[in-house]
């Protein structure tokens, strides 16, 4: 059962992938988009990890496929991206990939994960904040400082001087 | 003379009949017959007044009547039964048809209208069936440069959204569709969904009035999604809980809309913008744009659209209730079911009639349901109210109030919840818990 789940969510995930990279409606590939980013909730589901998963799908497909999907439809195709059609460049990111992956599957074989606990109970999401806020909280502390000042500093790009705002609700 | 049909002959209409008949009984035989067995095959069979229930037996509850009430009962404690009959999508489109109808009245006798008042003689208590009737009968219409495949996976998916979010509410002690450990997150994950399918919806549509409607569907929906978050942790952290049930077992001996007022009121404000209702209904404005982003729908489509969006109002109003009212809490006012008929049966007459099974629901379920559902209609009207009162706001001054004031006051709330729990007045361990 679990198999057959994982295999089609596979399957789900990266073709979806591929139809969001490969397909000429840039509407369609936003929706590929999300069907990969569902898929890997999927996988998360799988793995014991609701909490992952309902934060994959609210985040990820809830709020920066919606932003995608709004870039998408409000500018002008024409605009932001030009048609490249080289053979060449496919062809050297197809064996790129390739590379990579045997990369990495290389590493993952020599590495000691050879054998895998299956029935080991889930970890509970408490256990993980309990964690954050005793062991790990310097790391709180740091995440919690880049992300404020990454939202300062997004406020601050994001501040226009030039806008009369007489038409403001206030 | 003008007759319906002229070319009518009663001997060809009797062999059509024995012609269907005949195609109906091969098309089963074949096919229908060899489904049924084939699924009885898979499906866990039970154990009924110690007799495992072979199908023949099932049968047999028509005759039977001490098999009767134990099969019915062993059927309603399936998941089957729970998504489709009681917490499940039956219960919740009830209650949003009758909100529907609701709605209108409740807006005409406000505005001193009469609202619906012709079908059905009394009060117009049928004009909804009757509007079920004329939306399936109508022909679906899709715009020619539309873009089908988006513009027909649409409204399904509004619905099975609707409908994922309502699984998610529990009703009364146990009685739940699901019930995962992350219930709150699962809610945010769900109501993340219902953005994108209207804006995607309203692009398939090619037209202006459904693109700016479904623009503005989506501006406000993002804005108002996180103070919908933010106004409810503070209900987390009290409760120390992400599960739905076990947030409405917290709440007991107070509702937390006693200590969270802020929380409960951003919610509320939240939840009128989420379902896009008066005064904040610009994208379905229609004295601007038509319907906003349902204009192009037609027929049955713009029906499931319809029969969504109320399922996720039932669904908004069933998580306040759950989140701040305490869900099923309440006092025991269901009187117990009579001792006597379940030990000697009704007698009439001579003749004395024994139900085994009986009761067949608990006098807790009961009880929790009806507390549930009084709360819930409560929060239901309070929802249907600023449409008979309020006009339309403008778009930036939903914006400025979603991400500014909003925003700051699930934090105050937030704030007051932390305060409480570190006081050791509520929370896990705290003084009244």
């Amino acid at each position: 059962m679990v198999d057959s789940v994982f295999l089609a969510l596979s399957v789900l995930t990266i073709g979806s992938a591929i139809v969001a990279l490969e397909i000429r409606s840039l509407i369609y590939g936003s929706i590929a988009l999300m069907l990969t980013l569902s898929g890997v909730a999927g996988f998360f589901l799988l793995l014991d990890a609701p909490f992952v998963a309902m934060f994959q799908l609210s985040v990820y497909v809830g709020s920066i496929a919606v932003l995608i999907l709004f870039t998408v439809m409000l500018v002008r195709r024409e605009l932001i991206f030009n048609k490249v059609e080289d053979k060449r460049r496919r062809y050297a990111g197809i064996g790129l990939m390739i590379v990579l992956m045997l990369g990495i599957g290389t590493i993952i074989i020599g590495s000691g994960l050879k054998t895998m606990d299956t029935n080991s109970p889930a970890v509970d999401y408490k256990k993980i904040g309990e964690d954050f806020l005793t062991y790990y909280s310097p790391a709180l502390i740091v995440m919690a400082l880049i992300l404020a000042s990454s939202i300062i500093g997004a406020m601050t790009l994001a501040r226009r001087e030039d806008v009369i705002d007489d038409q403001r609700a206030d | 003379m003008s007759t319906i049909a002229p070319q009518f002959r009663l001997s060809r209409f009797i062999g059509s009949l024995f012609d269907l008949i005949f195609w109906v009984i091969l098309i089963f035989s074949l096919v229908g017959l060899p489904i049924v067995f084939i699924v009885l095959f898979y499906i866990k069979l039970p154990v009924i007044n110690n007799q495992l229930m072979t199908p023949y037996l099932a049968m047999t509850w028509m005759a039977d009547p001490s098999r009767t009430l134990p099969i019915v009962k062993n059927f309603m404690h399936t998941t089957l039964f729970r998504v489709m009959a009681f917490p499940g999508f039956g219960f919740a489109a009830l209650l949003a048809a009758a909100t529907i109808f609701v709605e209108r009245k409740f807006l005409a006798k406000m505005q001193l209208r009469v609202g619906p008042l012709y079908c059905g003689k009394i009060e117009g208590i049928l004009q909804l069936m009757g509007d079920g009737f004329k939306l399936m009968s109508k022909e679906i219409i899709i715009p020619a440069k539309a873009d089908k495949p988006i513009f027909w996976m649409g409204p399904l998916l509004f619905v099975g959204a609707a409908g994922a979010f309502v699984s998610l509410i529990p009703v009364a002690p146990g009685w739940v569709v699901a019930n995962p450990n992350v219930g709150l997150l699962a809610v945010f994950a769900v109501i993340g969904f219902f953005p994108i399918i209207a804006v995607l919806t309203a692009w398939a549509a090619n037209s202006k009035w459904t693109f700016i409607g479904g623009l503005r569907a989506l501006h406000q929906m993002v804005a108002f999604e996180i103070p919908l978050i933010l106004s409810l942790l503070g209900v987390v952290i009290l409760s120390g809980s992400l599960n739905l049930s076990q947030i409405v077992e917290s709440q007991e001996h107070f509702w937390w809309i006693a200590f969270l007022p802020i929380g409960a009121i951003v919610f509320f404000i939240t939840i009128l913008a989420e379902l896009e209702r008066v005064p904040f209904d610009l994208p379905e404005a229609e004295s601007e744009i038509v319907a906003g982003w349902l204009t192009e729908f037609s027929g049955m489509m713009y029906g499931l659209i319809q029969l969504g969006t109320y399922l996720k109002l039932y669904a908004f109003a069933g998580l306040f209730t759950v989140l701040f009212l305490g869900g099923w809490n309440g006092p025991m006012v269901w009187p117990p079911f009579p001792q006597d008929i379940i030990t000697q049966g009704i007698t009439i007459g001579p003749v004395t009639a024994k139900f085994p099974g009986l009761p067949l629901f608990d006098q807790q379920m009961l009880n929790g349901t009806l507390w549930f559902v009084i709360k819930t209609v409560g929060v239901i009207l309070l929802i249907l109210l600023p449409r008979g009162v309020f006009p339309r706001v403008r778009i930036d001054m939903i914006l400025h109030t979603g991400w500014y004031k909003l925003i700051g006051l699930a934090f105050i709330n937030i704030f007051i919840a932390l305060g409480l729990l570190y006081a050791g007045v509520l929370g896990p361990g705290g003084l009244l818990h």
